[in-house]
């Protein structure tokens, strides 16, 4: 019996088509073999494709929805993959969004699809809907959601102000040594003279005090 | 900008003993929880009532039975004027977590409208006006404003760009489905 399911978001309604999956000891009304998917956004052509497709949106797009959370969005999806997402150069790197969809037909030219903000959380918040229903079990391969380490942290970070404290602890230094160096040198101590009538009595005096009886 | 309503939420957090062990969000992490919290508050006039009223909902009504309990473990905030030491366990980080998606699921539609490019820019610089008055009435309220964190947040030229970090957090952990990736991003590494 075929099964069809539908998420909805605002400007975003993704429809899922499939079929229980028996052998997987899965229920009447749980879709585990998905036959094919439609992606509808407002303003934008409708997607649609097979499961693959779906798992290859889903990679690119909820990842990057968790670097843009934290403020360092960069691009997802490989060059031969189905779906790419990376932020729009420039200023509207934070607020605007280009999806690369390439069709697996032979001769199709590549859909490039300008999402805002809006329009990207409506998606993200579809995604989640389908990917936390019970109904669907099917599984997309999706990364777990990992705190981002250091060096990705440091690239929201512009590289004059990652400098600064560097730099700023580098001239200090350089100025302290400086200034350290104009100092003048203390003068070295007298040299005893070399004259053999005294040096023995200045000899001899050195092990009665090394012999000096504690108290 | 309107007050949302109190409608009966949709939202079903499963229990949090479900949820992996992991280890506790930092200080900084807190920091941006605390804003998010103070965000949501900006947003909706009834936000600290609403706080309370969700938290019982979830299942929290144990641990944030009143408005002071829920203010006491908010003050782990080191940008608070009234700030606490230490850290907060993981049951209360994760209740925490769990009530700003409510939160933020709730108010979605209006997030929906300040991050919209197909809105009239009047508008839109209008709704942003005014959630840029509330957040900052209540950040001088309650944050201490020797803190630099809190003077980048005043700043005009920081302020709109933090702001729309917060609003960013907001919409895309809005919904269930936004818990673990706001958990994660609260553990990020601090720069």
């Amino acid at each position: 019996m075929k099964l069809s399911y539908r998420f909805e978001q605002t400007s975003c309604r993704l429809r899922l088509d499939g079929l229980p999956d028996y052998s997987a000891a899965q229920g009447q009304d749980v879709i585990g073999i998905l036959t094919g998917w439609e992606l509808s956004l407002a303003g934008h052509p409708a997607l649609e494709g097979k499961r693959e497709h779906l798992a290859a949106l889903m990679q690119a797009v909820l990842p990057y929805a968790r670097h843009l959370v934290s403020g360092v969005p960069r691009r997802f999806g490989a060059q031969d993959s189905p779906v790419q997402i990376q932020p729009m150069e420039g200023e509207a790197s934070l607020t605007s969004h280009r999806v690369l969809v390439r069709s697996s037909q032979p001769d199709t030219s590549p859909l490039e699809l300008a999402f805002d903000d809006a329009e990207l959380s409506d998606l993200v918040r579809c995604l989640d809907q389908l990917r936390l229903d019970p109904r669907v079990q099917v599984d997309f391969e999706l990364p777990a959601e990992r705190p981002l380490p250091r060096r990705e942290i440091l690239e929201r970070i512009p590289l004059r102000q990652r400098l600064a404290s560097p730099l700023a602890a580098m001239a200090a230094l350089a100025i302290t040594t400086s200034i350290g160096l104009m100092l003048p040198v203390p003068r070295r101590p007298a040299i005893p003279s070399a004259n053999p009538a005294v040096s023995p009595a200045a000899t001899e005096a050195r092990p009665e005090a090394a012999v000096d009886p504690v108290p | 900008m309107a007050n949302a309503s109190l409608g009966e939420s949709s939202l079903a957090q499963p229990p949090l003993t479900q949820r992996p062990a992991g280890a506790r969000i930092s200080r900084r992490g807190l920091e941006r929880l605390d804003l998010m919290l103070l965000s949501v508050e900006a947003l909706d006039l009834n936000g600290g009532e609403a706080m309370v009223w969700m938290a019982a909902q979830l299942g929290f009504g144990e641990l944030f039975p009143n408005r002071v309990e829920l203010w006491k473990r908010r003050c782990y905030n080191p940008l608070r004027l009234a700030c606490r030491r230490g850290e907060l366990s993981e049951p209360e980080t994760d209740a925490l977590i769990s009530l700003l998606c409510a939160l933020a699921d709730r108010l979605y539609p209006m997030l929906r409208q300040l991050l919209s490019s197909t809105e009239p820019e009047a508008v839109t610089g209008q709704r942003w006006g005014l959630f840029q008055g509330r957040l900052e009435e209540l950040i001088r309220e309650r944050l201490n404003p020797r803190r630099g964190g809190v003077q980048k947040l005043l700043d005009p030229a920081y302020g709109p760009q933090l702001r729309r970090q917060l609003i960013h957090g907001l919409a895309f952990g809005a919904g269930q489905g936004g818990f673990d990736r706001l958990k994660a991003s609260l553990m990020d590494a601090s720069a």
